[in-house]
């Protein structure tokens, strides 16, 4: 079978001028846009647009669990489904889900579950769907994000947010926001979220090999980063509300 | 036609004279002066307890020393007391399973449908006592009350009471049970001002649920729209006066009365 293109990676991740292959600098975040409440069907729901990365997330709950003896008596339980589409990636993505797509599911219902009060719910279930619909590294990221919003949007109660981003080491050098290429071509890859109530760290992969002092900084940088991508976070959430505010003020001023 | 029992002793809490406008989300900080203030609803003290956070996306509220979050989204809890419209879905001879928009479906025990009577002479009257499921049909719409509720059990109703029981007709439509307040209005002003203006009966029940009905299908069409309204500018000050004025000029429009 003859490849259309070939899966080479780049032998240098960055231009001569300094900036990375998509012209990005060490420390800038992707473009990324969200948006809340956008399947209507969902009890919350939400959308992010995180570079290339397409992610839809929707949230049920709390509801029956099925099958039910997975429910626990003195307890709710958080259930993710990530998937990812067949179209999602270069090669054809097999639909059935694999090893990755459990893993994944997993470590974002672990990265959740401290924030919410599932003692609250006990016998039920909330369910989180993540479908991914464009993939271009740092996926699970994405997806802890936009779970945490769609879990806002839902009404459940929370105690705070959670941010997750990647950052590593590509050439030699650290860096946030790893993008697909990257990823795969780079030295190390650490996936971080941060729940911001008390600070604390929910989730720390790490592939690859870096200093421990390398890791100081880099943890250093992943915080800074994370706190742009939750002003974004609470702007969404707060923008549907105040729009609704804004037109009927513009109604208001247009009448006068 | 039968004049509807109004559900008004919960007050209006998007207007009180302290709520502000303001808007919070999971996690933020709502105050760092912990002496002067105690988290009340919808907060929560962090670890080392010098901050005050909120635990919903809603508005910020305070009531004397007390701070508050009214939240915009969230599910309904059954409480003891309750009037609520439930959709009965399944039945099986020792009890009807009812739809009540919670997280569990609620029972409805066949004793808690018949009014006992008192026995006489020590004999009891067994024709009044119909111990079997045969009065309600899977898809009746109960009005009915809520007996007992926690959150470990399935929450127990009865249709014994003034009000309760099986509606027939009718509209049910459903909206977001925290912004059931915002549709009553402080003192049932809301309520009141869309009965006046349509002409319809309207039954308010706190799981989120409207039961309306008309003389007429366009008044009733006008009034689901207004409630739809309602809902999504539940956070917005001024909205009793903007609804009168929008009816009256959707009545002009239409052309009804």
């Amino acid at each position: 079978m003859v490849l259309l293109i070939k899966d080479e990676y780049p032998e240098k991740l960055f231009q001569e001028n300094g900036k990375r292959l998509d012209g990005r600098d060490k420390k800038e975040l992707r473009p990324i846009k969200m948006e809340v409440d956008v399947l209507k069907n969902a009890d919350g729901s939400a959308y992010i647009e995180w570079g290339n990365n397409k992610i839809f997330a929707a949230v049920f709950g709390p509801r029956e669990v099925h099958p039910h003896h997975l429910s626990k008596p003195d307890k709710g339980i958080l259930r993710v489904f990530y998937r990812m589409a067949t179209y999602s990636v270069f090669d054809r993505k097999r639909p059935a889900p694999g090893r990755r797509e459990k893993e994944i599911s997993m470590i974002i219902a672990d990265c959740l579950e401290p924030v919410l009060f599932l003692e609250l719910y006990p016998g039920t279930a909330f369910e989180i769907f993540i479908q991914v619909i464009d993939a271009d590294g740092g996926t699970r990221c994405a997806s802890t994000t936009v779970a945490s919003l769609a879990l806002a949007d839902a009404g459940i109660p929370m105690k705070s947010l959670v941010t997750a981003l990647a950052v590593g080491k590509i050439d030699g050098e650290l860096v946030v926001d790893l993008s697909g290429i990257e990823d795969k071509a780079g030295e190390a890859d650490l996936p971080i979220a941060i729940t911001w109530f008390n600070d604390e760290i929910s989730l720390l992969q790490f592939d690859g090999e870096m200093d421990l002092s390398e890791l100081d900084t880099v943890l250093k940088d992943a915080k800074e980063a994370a706190k742009k991508i939750y002003e974004i976070q609470v702007n969404t959430l707060k923008n549907k509300y105040i729009s609704i505010q804004n037109n009927i003020e513009k109604e208001k001023g247009g009448e006068d | 036609m039968e004049e509807e029992e109004q559900i008004t002793q919960e007050d209006d809490e998007f207007e009180d004279e302290e709520t502000s406008r303001e808007l919070v989300v999971p996690g933020e900080v709502l105050t760092e002066e912990v002496q002067d203030f105690i988290p009340g609803r919808g907060t929560i003290f962090n670890k080392d307890k010098t901050k005050i956070i909120s635990l919903h996306i809603g508005l910020k509220n305070i009531n004397k020393n007390y701070i508050n979050v009214i939240p915009l989204r969230g599910i309904y809890t059954p409480q003891p007391g309750d009037k609520i419209i439930a959709i009965v879905v399944d039945k099986n001879p020792v009890k009807y399973k009812c739809d009540i928009n919670a997280k569990d479906f609620a029972q409805l025990k066949p004793r808690n449908t018949v009014k006992r009577m008192k026995s006489r002479m020590g004999k009891r009257n067994y024709e009044q006592d119909d111990l079997s499921t045969e009065k309600f049909d899977i898809g009746d719409i109960l009005i009915v009350k809520v007996l007992s509720a926690d959150r470990l059990n399935k929450p127990e109703l009865t249709t014994i009471g003034k009000y309760l029981g099986k509606k027939n007709g009718g509209i049910v439509i459903s909206i977001d049970p925290p912004k059931i307040p915002r549709l009553i209005g402080r003192n049932g002003s809301m309520i009141k001002m869309l009965k006046n203006l349509t002409k319809c009966n309207i039954f308010v029940t706190q799981n989120g649920r409207v039961w309306i009905k008309g003389d007429n299908i366009a008044y009733e069409r006008l009034l689901i729209e207004a409630i739809y309204k309602i809902e999504r500018e539940a956070h917005t000050t001024g909205l009793t006066d903007r609804m009168q004025l929008f009816i009256e000029n959707e009545k002009k429009n239409r052309g009804i009365e």
